[in-house]
């Protein structure tokens, strides 16, 4: 493991490295011959029938899947085709875009979490819509946060259509890039007529997309039969997608930390090669959601310095192989915001930042996954601020070695009122906004609170803001309806079920 | 307590699965019958497995080794248990629900109940509610599993329920739940029996609703 400077007079980026270019292919053709030997199980017949017409041996069919195995060629074939760089807009395009290749870094939310923690109360329960357009809210009013996930799976609206609504309250509350989910084909199909509306038609889409998808297969070496229908619905309406497995290393992947690697990117080239078959040229992003499983008490551990590790690595060879990536940082096991959140998710931002990791999810998440904090996000925002700094570096140059400013103060002077000072502190010195440096009298003046306390009343001064809302009434109207429209199909599908009893 | 049921004890506690089916074999030749080697080799070895993992001293493969050195055992003598009428831990069918393809979980908590002394049916997962009452029917367990990872996915065991009851054989199974979006009030809520925050409260709970 080495941290170097690389590239220093273009970029001046601290990179880190935890690979070899050897590690890096030594990973990546293994991977080849798990996905030519061992073989990926696709739960879909379009699917596995696109990939036995180009090359593939499909056998083993049973009812809904096949086991599917690619030879080599295919993915050399698929890679000759595939966007080395992907564009997501916002839906304010002039002024939120996200260019996702080679070192650019941008940092975002995570996406439907059950439960979440009401910044009121305390209280952790089950996510809203309300919710949801609040943590678009603060996506929105947050600088180092660049796209946005929802944070809460919307459970007080119909369960089959939730993500219909979810998007509704994401784009109620930012105008930034947005990744989402959806149910099934239905559920993008949906979210794409309500893209189209809020861009103006497909044509700016085509322009201009304002969301990716992000779509998860199933480890080890399983794609469901929804995660095809989605794949091939974005090849054939130019969505781009992230196509991230979640493998846990000891239960859903090997152990060992190459292994997990392996099989991830087993995982993810499926998804390369099955896009680029649909349409060549499909915009993809792949993942970078791994960690080991905590062997106590069996749980996904979203704090661990695996998962740190393992997006790492993935980062390098993604890189290497060209393909924008997906990863994973700003989350922790900590069931509230607090001490083992905070250091979890500074340790996880700094090594995906200095790494360069080009889109870095899970900003807010807590417990696993399972519950989003406003407070962690808050609180995430700053710290991805600070590495920010370290990213910027220090330049070495004339101006910044400064000799003749140290000549002009000479022995005992000081700097403070130099001009050289004056012109240059706000760009080198960071300042913090909620970590506080005051003195002991400073600090107990100002009410003596903790960090926590301070994140929060961040987040409730943002929340409690009024402000104009982003979409007009008519396009608030066109959207919803999409979404009741949705519910009205699927009424009879739906359970008598109270989901905040 | 005999040399060879502490040595079956610790067999179980190292998860020595190698040597179980000859050191059973050995017990059974010595004359032990199957009731004593389950009551006084094999629960006590798993026993403490239990209270070593809950005080965080041994890990999931580790308990999974032992688990599976116990199974070996049973393989052995679950046919003279039941042919003896000796009470048996007993059967739990299990299952991830339909449209899911997360079963981890439901590996997981397979494995814990197999450790402690449970007949498993396991029907994978993509389970229709169809094949799980069809499954209740045909094997009569005492405990019924089902795990879902998705909130789209979880609602399928209220229809899985339903269809139970539908089918007259509600009553004669106590219906377990679990998974990362379930709850203790979603769980009462469709009407489950139990809900079990990880695999090893599901194998305790499933030892309470068979006991």
């Amino acid at each position: 493991m080495q941290v170097k400077k690389t590239n220093y007079l273009v970029n001046r980026t601290p990179t880190f490295e935890v690979l070899t270019q050897e590690e890096i292919e030594a990973i990546y053709y293994a991977a080849l011959t798990v996905l030519s030997e061992t073989g990926v199980r696709v739960y879909n017949k379009e699917g596995y029938e696109l990939l036995g017409a180009h090359g593939a041996t499909v056998e083993d069919r049973e009812e809904n899947s096949a086991l599917v195995k690619l030879p080599p060629e295919m993915v050399d074939i698929a890679l000759s085709t595939l966007p080395r760089k992907v564009v997501i807009y916002g839906a304010d395009h002039e002024k939120y875009k996200m260019e996702l290749f080679k070192n650019q870094i941008y940092f975002g939310a995570g996406s439907d979490t059950p439960f979440t923690i009401d910044p009121y109360t305390a209280e952790r329960r089950r996510a809203t819509y309300k919710d949801v357009k609040n943590f678009a809210r603060l996506a929105q009013a947050l600088p180092n946060l660049d796209f946005h996930m929802s944070l809460g799976i919307v459970q007080d609206t119909a369960v089959g259509t939730y993500d219909r609504w979810q998007y509704l309250a994401m784009l109620e509350g930012t105008s930034k890039p947005i990744n989402i989910t959806a149910v099934d084909k239905d559920g993008l199909k949906d979210q794409l007529e309500m893209a189209y509306i809020r861009v103006g038609g497909e044509k700016e889409w085509l322009k201009t997309p304002i969301f990716s998808l992000y779509i998860e297969p199933v480890s080890p070496l399983s794609h469901s039969v929804e995660v095809i229908d989605k794949l091939l619905f974005c090849a054939d309406h130019r969505i781009p997608f992230v196509y991230t497995p979640c493998p846990l290393a000891g239960a859903t992947a090997p152990a060992t930390l190459a292994g997990t690697a392996v099989q991830a990117l087993t995982e993810s080239l499926l998804g390369i090669v099955l896009s680029q078959l649909r349409r060549p040229g499909t915009p993809l992003i792949i993942g970078g959601l791994m960690s080991a499983m905590d062997m106590r008490t069996a749980v996904y551990s979203y704090g661990s310095p695996e998962m740190a590790l393992l997006s790492a690595a993935y980062t390098q060879i993604t890189k290497w192989l060209g393909v924008p990536e997906y990863e994973t940082a700003g989350c922790s096991d900590a069931k509230m915001y607090d001490e083992q959140a905070a250091m979890e998710a500074t340790m996880n931002i700094a090594a995906a930042a200095l790494v360069g990791g080009n889109m870095i999810h899970d900003v807010g998440y807590l417990e696993q996954g399972l519950t989003s904090s406003a407070e962690m996000m808050v609180a995430a925002d700053e710290i991805i601020d600070m590495v920010k700094r370290i990213l910027r570096g220090i330049p070495v140059d004339d101006d910044s070695k400064a000799l003749n400013v140290i000549n002009d103060i000479g022995p005992g002077g000081h700097y403070l009122a130099h001009d050289h000072t004056f012109d240059r502190f706000k760009d080198v010195i960071w300042q913090p906004k909620l970590l506080d440096r005051q003195n002991y009298e400073g600090w107990q003046a100002t009410g003596s609170k903790t960090h926590r306390q301070r994140v929060n009343e961040r987040v409730r001064e943002i929340l409690d803001r009024e402000e104009e809302p982003l979409l007009d009434e008519k396009m608030f109207k066109e959207l919803k309806r999409i979404c009741e429209l949705a519910d009205e199909k699927y009424k009879d599908q739906e359970l008598d079920l109270d989901m905040f009893g | 307590m005999s040399e060879i049921l502490s040595t079956i004890s610790t067999l179980v506690i190292e998860g020595n699965f190698g040597e179980m089916v000859d050191k059973t074999n050995a017990a059974l030749e010595e004359g032990l019958g199957a009731e004593e080697i389950l009551n006084n080799g094999l629960m006590p070895g798993m026993d403490h497995v239990g209270v070593e993992f809950k005080a965080g001293n041994m890990f999931v493969p580790e308990v999974l080794r032992s688990a599976k050195a116990m199974q070996e055992a049973m393989e052995i003598i679950r046919p003279m248990l039941i042919e003896s009428d000796a009470p048996t831990a007993g059967k739990v069918v299990l299952g991830t629900v339909k449209g899911d393809l997360h079963d981890i979980g439901k590996n997981l908590v397979g494995m814990m109940c197999e450790g402690a002394g449970f007949e498993i049916i396991d029907l994978g997962k993509d389970v229709e509610p169809e094949a799980f009452v069809n499954a209740v029917k045909e094997h009569k367990p005492n405990i019924l599993g089902m795990s879902a990872l998705l909130t789209t996915t979880m609602r399928t065991m209220e229809r899985t329920i339903k269809a139970l009851e539908e089918a007259g054989v509600r009553d004669t199974v106590k219906v377990m739940i679990g998974g990362a979006p379930v709850t203790q009030d979603f769980a009462s809520q469709i009407g489950a029996d139990g809900y079990a925050a990880n695999a090893a409260s599901a194998s305790e709970m499933a030892k309470r609703f068979a006991g």
